[in-house]
């Protein structure tokens, strides 16, 4: 079990560190493009952040990190008040 | 000087308070411009905290005096409601500077607050907005205005609105202007027409960058 574990975080570590990391969340109370654009431009000048992705229907905002840089949960959050907006629940990963 | 800002305002139209956040993400600059039956106006706002903008806002009113405006603005956003499908704002707008009426040169004081919701399919605005231009004008008038998204746009789409707007004048008259519009938005860019009751052109505009 123990192995299992360390063998998992090796992994996860290396994906991370190769590849960066996806995170998505949802967003309260973007409804418009300039919305939008607004949180899009505030994660894009986040040094960690390669890419973002913003889809409105789904009120869902895509983050992808560059390889070996990670956003915690807590400045995920920051980011989207900062915009303005509130954010819901982060999945990461896929 | 006068004259290039005017043709400025007429040719690049308005936007502004009504109608547009006066707000954007910080950071960012705002430039919006509104031709309209109250007159020609032009703003240059730039957003330096999530709730706070500066700028300087120009009028050239068209009420039967030819009053010219100019005075630096404050716009803060004092509540923001942010729902599941929607967005709904309380802003308030002011401003303090000059206003000029044949050689004529006066304080000008005016605020106005602004009230709106919107979701991806309806748009609703009120306004009430308050002028105080020495001894040449003192004015108040109301704005609100409801919208209906055809279709609902996805971020990189033209969002296309089908709007209505009524205003009030009850210093002048008690009238109503009620202006058919259709606005399109892309991104950072909108852009409106409309077409009013008293047989004026509106062509409003506004860039975030």
């Amino acid at each position: 079990m123990k192995a299992r574990l360390i063998a998992l975080t090796v992994v996860f570590g290396l994906k991370t560190s190769v590849f960066g990391e996806t995170i998505h969340t949802t967003v309260s109370g973007m409804v418009c493009a300039f919305c939008a654009t607004g949180i899009e431009k505030t994660f894009r000048k986040q040094p960690e952040v390669q890419s973002v992705k913003v889809d409105l229907p789904t009120k869902q905002v895509t983050i992808k990190t560059k390889p070996g840089k990670t956003l915690s949960d807590a400045k995920v959050k920051e980011i989207v008040t900062y915009s303005g907006y509130t954010m819901g629940k982060i999945v990461r990963g896929k | 000087m006068k004259s290039i800002l005017l043709i400025l305002t007429t040719t690049f139209a308005t936007a502004l308070f009504s109608e547009a956040k006066p707000l954007s993400y910080v950071g960012s600059t705002m430039v919006m411009q509104e031709n309209d039956e109250t007159g020609h106006t032009l703003s240059l706002d730039y957003t330096f905290t999530p709730s706070e903008a500066f700028g300087i806002y120009i009028k050239q009113e068209e009420n039967g005096k030819d009053i010219f405006m100019f005075t630096p603005e404050f716009n803060t956003l004092l509540k923001r409601w942010n729902l599941p499908d929607g967005q709904g704002n309380i802003f308030n707008m002011s401003g303090a500077g000059i206003a000029t009426y044949r050689g004529n040169n006066q304080p000008s004081l005016w605020t106005a607050f602004l009230a709106d919701y919107e979701s991806r399919r309806w748009f609703l605005s009120y306004e009430p907005r308050f002028v105080w231009d020495g001894n040449i004008e003192k004015s108040a008038w109301q704005r609100a205005r409801i919208g209906f998204a055809p279709y609902r746009a996805n971020y990189n789409d033209l969002n296309t609105w089908i709007m209505f707007q009524v205003d009030h004048h009850p210093a002048k008259h008690d009238h109503f202007v009620a202006t058919p519009l259709i606005r399109f938005f892309y991104k950072t860019y909108l852009f409106e027409i409309g077409y009013g009751s008293n047989q004026h052109i509106m062509v409003n505009w506004q860039i975030q960058f």
